[in-house]
């Protein structure tokens, strides 16, 4: 079935229900009519098709006044107007109403598209045949004064049947105009209208979509990094039984060994430790992913951190012969954060730097204050980047480097560089996707530069502790 | 007043009929992308129509000459039969006389694609819809994007485009670098809707591809609402009676012929 959706906003663009009252300015048609009065001296009024008037140049005229100071005159004026008002022109759009005074009345259709949406009443005026005053004028009332009435009568303005048609064509084709324009006047002002009502409909569905694709997305991500716990933590469990069996093996608890079954038993031994870090690595992702790693923020100091990551990577150096160096001038502003989890980040960043460096080559972790960040066509960089004070680590090394379309890819989990660089250096393609992740759990902001004349340095940002 | 007719209640309304006031109108929609020539037909069109028949042609704002909202050129004329061989009356349309009078407004919409919104607004109740075409190459794809743009906002609709009369118009046939006239022949032969050509500009092929949407869209209302007995008329009457009415010099039948393809003369539709 189809899903309730808001109706499209709905309009009268065929011109079906146009009235009118709606395409014109009731003053502008007021001095049209009243321009074709001081023109002519012929009377205009204007009606729509329901009856509604319009536009009228009322004023009287001396025998309609005189007419209407008598009962009986009163009266019969009374029905005159009504039925003139009642008539409907012929299908030549025009018709004659008489009055009993010996004046009369053109009715004119007015037309738009082909449909009758109301109509002008030209009148009183005298058609030049009347020369004397008509007996249903004077039998009206015995008070009436035929002398008077005449004197009257003749002072309302002659016409010949053609002048009237010529001036109600003429008045036709100005209500045309005026018509047309007012339609489009009406049209464009609904199309700006239903336009933007209809534009914003589709936006709100579409957001809508958006909206529900990504709580699915977020919603399997969600299932994804439990099921990623779940299965981590089995797997350390027996790990954690099998490192331990081969290391009291190899220390000889359950009786002597070969040199080859100890050889054995130690590779046993190690493989179970590399497991061990690439489960705790995929778990650490889950974590960073589902957002439920715990970062501490406890005031440190950046270089402490950096001397013990000296430490854990000093071994490792010393056998590929490559020199490790840690530079830190000065003293530098305490941060906020994990010491625990930043060790990791720079242990993994000095690992990186290690394995891809070659035998001769140098791994330098340099940190210094800065005051800069942010992106320079941030709103207001000029007044919130003088606000910050931030901490830069580099870890530079002088190995093979990371190509410049590379830069953002290597912190998605599981990418590598060259995968077939995996016999040669091994790894898994988790270590960059966690330190990015650590890092900007600490504010925090990543990105890699060329070392100069080779190698990759990897920057790390942090905001320094404030009061 | 005038109320919408539907075929099942379901489907949105269709052609307005209106038998108080003796009218029917006619909603044709010319759809394609930018630029392919929908207001220059609606511009040719106005001036092979002729003055009795035809109301301004109305603008509704517009950018550099793109249209923005859409163009709109009313077509007014009274039916009634039988067809009078000589001597012809100028009616002018009225309450009291009889026949009925069929307003056939053709509307183009904003080919741009940004004007997603408006183009859906105008093509709202539509009855038949003219596809306008670029034939220049290079247009090939623009083609193809707005014919899937009317096909989903047809849809949105709850229209489908078998059920819309419509026809295809390769315009633009005077200019270098187009489709072959045999590939569109060729084209045509094997799609299922009616196809003409067209140089909208000089006025070609335009009255052919507007008689070709108005007799498909006529047999369709037919045979929905048997409208030619409203308007005391044969059924194979009512073109040459609009095109007469309308001042158009050349025979309907001639007009049609130059359609390609067989669309014209669709198998009779089941009627739900
Ligand atoms: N050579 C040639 N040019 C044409 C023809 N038809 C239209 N054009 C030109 O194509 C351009 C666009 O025509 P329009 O009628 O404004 O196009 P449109 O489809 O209404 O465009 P949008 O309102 O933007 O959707 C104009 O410069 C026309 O002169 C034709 O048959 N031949
Ligand atoms: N210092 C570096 N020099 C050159 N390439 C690097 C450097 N650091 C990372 N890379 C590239 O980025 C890839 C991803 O690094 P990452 O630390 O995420 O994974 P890994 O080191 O391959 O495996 P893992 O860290 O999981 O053991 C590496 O495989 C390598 O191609
Ligand atoms: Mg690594
Ligand atoms: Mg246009």
């Amino acid at each position: 079935m189809q899903d309730a959706r808001p109706p499209m906003p709905s309009l009268d663009l065929e011109g079906a229900r146009v009235r009118l009252e709606e395409l014109v300015d009731r003053v502008a048609l007021g001095e049209l009519c009243q321009s074709f009065y001081a023109l002519f001296g012929i009377a205009v009024r204007i009606y729509s098709s329901d009856g509604a008037l319009l536009a009228d140049t009322s004023s009287e005229h001396d025998v309609c006044a005189y007419v209407n100071s008598i009962a009986a005159g009163r009266a019969a004026c009374g029905a005159t107007v009504s039925s003139v008002k009642l008539t409907e022109p012929d299908e030549t759009g025009m018709s004659v109403h008489p009055c009993f005074t010996g004046n009369a009345y053109r009715i004119v259709a007015i037309e738009y598209e082909g449909r009758r949406i109301g109509r002008v009443i030209l009148g009183p005026f005298l058609p030049v045949e009347v020369q004397e005053v008509p007996s249903s004028f004077l039998d009206l009332d015995p008070s009436i004064d035929p002398e008077r009435a005449k004197s009257l009568l003749v002072r309302v303005p002659r016409a010949k049947p053609e002048t009237i048609s010529r001036i109600a064509k003429h008045l036709r084709s100005a209500l045309d105009l005026i018509l047309f324009s007012g339609h489009k006047t009406l049209l464009t002002s609904q199309m700006h209208l239903a336009s933007v009502r209809e534009s914003y409909r589709e936006l709100e569905e579409r957001g809508k979509k958006l909206q529900e694709a990504f709580d699915k997305l977020k919603e399997l991500d969600r299932l994804k990094s439990n099921f990623l716990a779940t299965v981590s933590h089995e797997l350390r469990t027996p790990l954690t039984s099998i490192i331990g069996y081969s290391e009291m093996l190899s220390e000889g608890i359950a009786g002597p060994m070969s040199a080859e079954q100890t050889e054995f038993v130690n590779t046993i031994h190690e493989k179970g430790n590399q497991l061990l870090g690439l489960i705790q690595s995929l778990l650490d992702l889950s974590k960073l992913e589902s957002g439920t790693m715990s970062v501490r923020r406890e005031t440190l100091r950046v270089e402490d951190v950096l001397g013990e990551v000296m430490k854990t990577l000093i071994p490792a150096a010393r056998k590929k012969n490559v020199q490790l160096k840690l530079d830190s001038n000065g003293t530098l502003p305490e941060i906020r954060g994990d010491a625990e989890r930043l060790r990791q980040v720079f242990t993994n960043l000095g690992d990186n730097a290690l394995k891809f460096t070659r035998d001769g080559g140098t791994v330098t972790l340099r940190a210094r204050a800065t005051g800069r960040s942010g992106d320079d066509d941030e709103d207001g960089f000029a007044l919130l980047a003088p606000a910050r004070s931030m901490i830069e680590v580099a870890v530079m090394d002088t190995g093979i480097g990371i190509p410049v379309a590379e830069r953002e890819k290597v912190f998605d989990a599981f990418y590598q560089v060259d995968s077939s660089s995996t016999r040669e250096f091994g790894g898994t393609g988790l270590g960059l996707s966690i330190v990015k992740r650590l890092v900007e759990a600490h504010d925090g902001t990543i990105r890699i530069d060329d070392n100069q004349p080779r190698g990759a340095v990897f920057v790390v940002t942090l905001p320094t502790a404030r009061e | 007043m005038a109320q919408r007719l539907r075929a099942n209640p379901e489907a949105p309304p269709l052609v307005q009929l209106n038998f108080a006031g003796r009218e029917v109108t006619i909603k044709l929609v010319y759809y394609g992308p930018a630029l392919s020539g929908k207001t220059t037909n609606l511009r040719s069109l106005h001036q092979l129509t002729s003055d009795e028949s035809r109301g301004r042609l109305m603008t509704l704002e517009t950018r550099d000459d793109r249209t923005l909202f859409f163009d709109m050129l009313p077509l007014v004329f009274r039916a009634e039969g039988p067809v009078q061989k000589s001597g012809e009356r100028s009616y002018t349309p009225s309450e009291a006389s009889g026949g009925m009078s069929v307003r056939v407004k053709v509307f183009t919409v904003p080919g741009q694609v940004l004007h997603s919104a408006t183009r859906r607004l105008v093509l709202q109740g539509a009855d038949g819809v003219a596809f306008i075409a670029d034939s220049q190459l290079s247009e090939t794809e623009n083609n193809a994007a707005s014919f899937l743009d009317l096909r989903s906002n047809l849809k949105e609709m709850g229209m489908s485009l078998r059920e819309m009369p419509l026809v295809i118009q390769f315009n633009k046939r005077d200019l270098p670098n187009v489709r072959p006239d045999a590939e569109v022949e060729q084209l045509a032969k094997r799609g299922r809707e009616p196809v003409f050509k067209a140089s909208a500009l000089k006025g070609e092929g335009v009255l052919e591809s507007f008689f070709g949407l108005l007799h498909l869209t006529w047999t369709r209302l037919e045979a929905e609402h048997q409208l030619s007995r409203s308007l005391g008329l044969e059924a194979d009457e009512f073109l040459p009676v609009a095109a007469r009415k309308l001042g158009i010099k050349r025979d309907v039948q001639s007009l049609l012929a130059s359609c390609l393809g067989n669309g014209l003369n669709p198998p009779p539709r089941e009627v739900k």
